[in-house]
């Protein structure tokens, strides 16, 4: 099965994983800590991020640490900083139609 | 005003959220009244509104269309009013309508649905789009429907802190 950055981010608790590796890279052990679910549901979440190549493993001695793929999180960005752009446009017409409305009710209560 | 804020709840949706310096009943109207929505939605540089029909009864139609300045190719969204709670909650169904563009997005329509949250004289609009499949959702983003309209990208701040 085909994984993507959009279905690791898709869950709210690989969304706090991602959040919380972002800070630094760590140990299954204490990214399960962080959480109420068993190890074994944050293992999983982190096989599924790292098919979807958002995260990476490095051996540090003994342990397994997670890293998060700064550049692979761009990607997002990018995506929704596209959607973000085309409603941002928009909106900045409708500050200033707003601003115009406003005058007017502001005008006809003086009359 | 703060910038508009996009992120992912889920597979299939988008949420969008801003605020606007305005009671909740003047950004409602602008969502309800064609002539006011042409005034804010058709005015992307470089692209004019020659369709904005507007029925915003439940049960109502509602067709938007954008055309190229540069090549006259047109574009549009067409769609039915489910819900409308006055000044509070706008619910509609949406189908992309590719036009001469070129593109094909999908043939089920999405459902978008607007929430207006007044405090203060100030008001917050989230809109969340909801696509018939996280399919439709990535082609969105996919086809070159944003290319046209000339945007330029920035990173976006924050979706790291956000998540």
């Amino acid at each position: 099965m085909k994984r993507d950055i959009f279905q690791a981010i898709a869950d709210p608790t690989r969304r706090a994983i991602i959040a919380l590796i972002a800070l630094q890279a760590m140990t299954p052990n204490a990214i399960a800590e962080h959480f109420d679910t068993s190890r074994q549901a944050v293992s999983k979440h982190l096989r599924i991020l790292t098919e979807c190549e958002l995260v990476t493993q490095e051996y540090r001695g003994r342990e397994i640490y997670y890293l998060l793929e700064i550049e692979k999180m761009k990607e997002i960005d990018k995506w929704l900083e596209q959607y973000r752009k085309i409603w941002e446009t928009r909106y900045e017409q409708l500050d200033m139609l707003l601003a115009e409305l406003k005058q007017k009710e502001k005008q006809e209560r003086k009359k | 005003m703060k910038p508009a804020e996009a992120s992912l709840p889920s597979d299939t949706e988008v949420l969008v959220k801003r605020s606007f310096d305005a009671p909740a009943k003047l950004v409602w109207r602008a969502y309800m009244e064609a002539d006011l929505m042409r005034r804010w939605c058709g005015s992307h540089p470089g692209w004019s509104m020659p369709v904005c029909e507007m029925d915003m009864r439940v049960g109502g139609q509602y067709r938007w269309r954008w055309r190229s300045d540069e090549n006259g190719q047109e574009f549009g969204f067409t769609g039915e009013v489910v819900e409308v709670v006055p000044h509070a909650r706008l619910v509609h169904t949406q189908i992309f309508d590719a036009g001469d563009l070129g593109v094909s997005m999908g043939g089920e329509p999405s459902i978008i649905t607007v929430t207006f949250q007044e405090a203060d004289g100030m008001t917050d609009v989230a809109t969340l789009i909801k696509y018939a499949s996280k399919a439709d959702r990535d082609e969105a983003f996919a086809t070159g429907m944003t290319d046209g309209m000339e945007m330029n990208y920035k990173r976006l701040d924050g979706v790291l802190a956000e998540m």
